[in-house]
């Protein structure tokens, strides 16, 4: 099952609003959660135990927050004030020990089904170099789809409900709505509790206009991803699997091309989603945003996959680099590096832990560690240049808001981007060394010379599509970025002039999406995550 | 509300107008002034040159994944052609069957036997949506079509790469020497089909076609009591051969050869069995070689293409 399944998106979705609008308001939301848990169960089956074993943790656990703050509060009722102090740390550990209980259960659930068999397997490699008689069964499992986007989401709620962010929430089924909206699930966003989920439990009906506005949206996604992604996909397994036979400037422009296919398939994918909310009333977070117009490495992460970026920042970054041990050492790096080079020195140990979780979460395997280090490295060792460059560009008269300037910036950004995700496509980190070596010592396109473009399975009319679609994806990024609204502006013109865009959109997809015969379609890559 | 309504219609309308015109646009040329739009979306095999095909395969998934035509022209030069659905019924057959003889005339059916066995209430409901959905918007199917006016500057020039077969590459491991568990006892088959099976035997014999019913590798769908009813079925028909490839070493290697454990083969486990369907249909000697034959030069095309879109697969 697909969000891009035409069943799911031109059948299965209309029926819904047709039904979820006769439903009476007050029995939608529970209505939604049924068919959440009826998706969830289409593609995992008996698997979902495991989602409402998430749920009820949260739920129990961040009521128990509850219980614990009223308790000490009758307590520090009847304290006198010298004792008071004792009381309130009393409690708080009290509550701390729940809130790592809950962190750990769920964690535990997602270490198990994604993590067990890539430790055991590396286990084993030790056993092995040590001539040890003891060997780990590697035991092939499906995990719940959507594992490591909702426990994540699940354990945000446990943070936020503890921190005081907001109340725990009495109501089961809303946390529960909250943790499984269906088109939330396969891929995220990973959305915060106080995003969605009383828009959820609202039970606007669907009305016409946002009904129309989010099929938009939803089409728009199609495009990305039909008319791109999958033309693009018969090229980058072309050259990532015969990575041996191509030259260098061809293995870098599979790199290209595969970094434009994996942003049309997940934004695409964000595009349905958020469609699909938009539809139910439901306002889901952007989870991109023009990320190919960022200047460094450092901003391309806060503009794609935002979602999972804050969720580090929020929960990793900053409780690590406000730690105790880390603002120790802050103070003593300040003394030894001064005030500009120690505090970056001593974020590098947050910011290694986002990135090296980052890596693990996006698979359980060496290239996705390394793909996570690879960024650690680049943010980090930026972040050092920094004061450099700044001194250089102040001695040399260059001015860094210069428009020339800054298309150099987004070309560098952009190439260390392609090298990163041609490690993350790669199977092996040793392939991605491999076609690394050879785009800096064999760049050269001559691997064209023996049969032009078919070598990489597609045509010149292919690569006119590709051309065209990019394009187009990327003016409408250049005019957001100009605080444009596309749709907006389609809105507000004449019913010739809509109708007109609105169908080309519909039949450039019919027409030229790559289906059918001869066709792969990519899988959805952020759902096995 | 009202207007929305209306609007609402409106723009299906158009949408439904825009869609038929670019149908006509893209659907294979001769076959639309013949045949028909939505006969040339059903039955892939409208597509084909008149009187090009030498073997018609008829039957459900276990022929589009087991046999590859494009294998046995590369080896054998015989034109054959995968005509089957999902799940498809022996009445469906039937009229595969018919449309096949509009416009071809070949010399060897081969009929899946496991389709004898099917029943219409076991038909599910995935499949026949997805008959349908290719009956209901065949541009789905030729959308693609639109690069022959760039290519050939006509769409007349289509060619069909797959000749009805499914290239598939997955590997889904089945049990590791397989073997069929003998019994003497016998599988039913519906009078309904009985009734198609003498149906398609007729219209075969009328038209002169030798009928070869033959069963594809399956670890799932076959038993030996569907092989014993298939031959007291056939026991009737002295004419009709039974090739049970079930029965037959042919070196199938299931860890790596199925696709969905054992159920159907991938394409290393076609091009087996389609080497050996070849090899058949060699010694009948009813079909000649046709490679180099110029009247047949889309084949050869379309085989570089397969070989082309195969090795991207």
């Amino acid at each position: 099952m697909s969000y891009f399944d035409a069943i799911f998106a031109f059948l299965f979705i209309p029926i819904l609003i047709v039904i979820y609008n006769i439903v009476p308001k007050k029995f939608r939301p529970y209505f939604l959660l049924a068919v959440s848990f009826g998706f969830f169960c289409v593609i995992s089956k008996f698997l979902i135990a495991f989602l409402l074993l998430s749920i009820l943790s949260i739920y129990l656990i961040t009521n128990k927050f509850t219980k614990i703050d009223k308790e000490r509060d009758e307590v520090l009722e009847k304290t006198d004030k010298d004792n008071r102090k004792e009381v309130k740390t009393l409690f708080s550990k009290k509550k701390k020990r729940w809130l790592v209980l809950g962190i750990l259960f769920n964690v535990a659930m997602l270490f198990g089904f994604k993590y067990v068999n890539f430790f055991g397997s590396n286990l084993n490699y030790i056993f092995d170099l040590f001539k040890l008689d003891v060997h780990y069964n590697i035991i092939k499992y499906a995990a719940p789809i959507g594992i490591s986007y909702y426990t994540l989401q699940a354990i945000a709620y446990l943070v936020d409900v503890y921190n005081g962010k907001f109340e725990a929430e009495k109501n089961i089924c809303k946390v529960a709505l909250f943790l499984s909206f269906f088109p939330q699930i396969m891929e995220g966003p990973i959305v915060r509790y106080n995003d969605t989920a009383d828009q959820l439990f609202e039970g606007k009906s669907v009305s016409y206009n946002s009904f129309c506005f989010g099929y938009q949206r939803v089409l728009y996604g199609f495009f990305k991803k039909f008319v791109i992604a999958d033309r693009l996909n018969i090229a980058v397994s072309m050259i990532f699997d015969s990575y041996t036979t191509f030259s260098g400037g061809i293995l870098f422009l599979g790199a290209i091309f595969y970094t434009i296919l994996l942003y049309m398939e997940f934004s695409g994918t964000m595009d349905v989603v958020i469609g699909i909310g938009e539809m139910f009333g439901v306002k889901i977070p952007e989870n991109f945003k023009q990320p190919f117009f960022a200047k460094n490495i450092s901003e391309f992460w806060t503009r794609w996959h935002i979602s999972l970026g804050l969720w580090f920042k929020d929960m990793i970054f900053y409780p690590v680099s406000l730690s105790k041990p880390v603002k120790h050492l802050t103070l003593h790096a300040r003394k030894i590096f001064g005030n500009k080079y120690g505090p970056i020195l001593c974020g590098g140990i947050a910011l290694f832990c986002v990135w090296f979780l980052n890596g693990l979460w996006h698979g359980a395997g060496w290239p996705f560690l390394f793909y996570g280090m690879y960024h650690f490295v680049m943010i980090l060792s930026g972040n050092l240049l920094e004061p450099l460059i700044q001194w250089l560009c102040t001695k040399l008269h260059i001015n860094r808001q210069n428009i020339v300037y800054r298309v150099l910036q987004s070309v560098k950004m952009a190439l260390f981007v392609f090298i990163g995700e041609m490690f993350f496509r790669a199977p092996t980190v040793r392939q991605g060394f491999v076609m690394l070596k050879r785009i800096i010592t064999n760049f050269s396109f001559s691997s064209f010379k023996d049969g032009g473009l078919a070598i990489l399975g597609i045509d010149v009319y292919d690569l006119a599509v590709i051309i065209i679609g990019v394009l187009v994806i990327f003016v409408i990024g250049l005019l957001k970025e100009r605080n444009i609204n596309v749709r907006e502006e389609i809105s507000k013109k004449n019913i010739v002039f809509r109708w007109f865009i609105y169908y080309l959109l519909i039949f450039s997809i019919i027409m030229l999406g790559a289906y059918g015969p001869g066709y792969i379609p990519v899988d959805p890559i952020y759902a096995d995550f | 509300m009202k207007k929305n309504v209306l609007k609402s219609i409106l723009f299906v309308i158009f949408f439904v107008v825009i869609t038929e015109i670019l149908t006509y646009v893209v659907l294979p040329g001769s076959n639309v002034r013949k045949m028909g739009m939505i006969k040339v979306a059903t039955y892939e095999v409208l597509g084909e040159q008149k009187n090009t095909i030498d073997v018609a395969v008829i039957g459900d998934s276990l022929v589009y994944s087991s046999l590859s035509p494009m294998v046995i022209w590369n080896e054998f030069g015989y034109t054959t052609f995968d005509c089957s659905n999902p799940a498809q019924l022996i009445t469906e057959s039937y009229g595969n069957l018919e449309a096949v003889t509009e416009t071809q005339k070949p010399k060897i059916v081969i009929l899946e036997a496991n389709e004898l066995f099917r029943d219409d209430k076991h038909k599910k409901l995935k499949y026949k949506m997805e008959v349908l959905y290719r009956k209901l918007i065949p541009i789905a199917t030729y959308h693609n079509n639109w690069k022959n006016y760039f290519m050939y500057g006509s769409k007349d020039n289509w060619i069909n790469i797959y000749k009805g077969y499914k290239y598939i590459t997955k590997v889904e491991s089945g049990k590791s020497n397989y073997e069929m568990t003998y019994s003497s006892k016998k599988e039913v088959i519906p009078d309904k089909n009985k009734e198609y099976f003498d149906k398609i035997y007729e219209l075969c014999k009328k038209n002169n076609i030798k009928l070869v019913v033959v069963s594809f590798p399956t670890q799932i769908s076959w038993n030996y009591k569907k092989h014993n009813a298939t031959e007291t079925l056939l026991e009737k028909y002295s004419d009709v051969e039974f090739i049970d490839l079930n029965t037959v070493d042919l070196g199938i290697d299931w860890k790596k050869e199925t696709k969905d454990e054992g159920g159907h083969l991938n394409y290393l486990g076609a091009r087996k069995v389609s080497t050996y369907i070849g090899e058949y249909i060699k010694s009948t000697e009813l079909v000649e070689d046709k490679r180099g034959n110029k009247k047949y030069a889309s084949w050869d095309e379309a085989y570089k293409k397969y070989v082309f879109y195969s090795n991207n697969q």
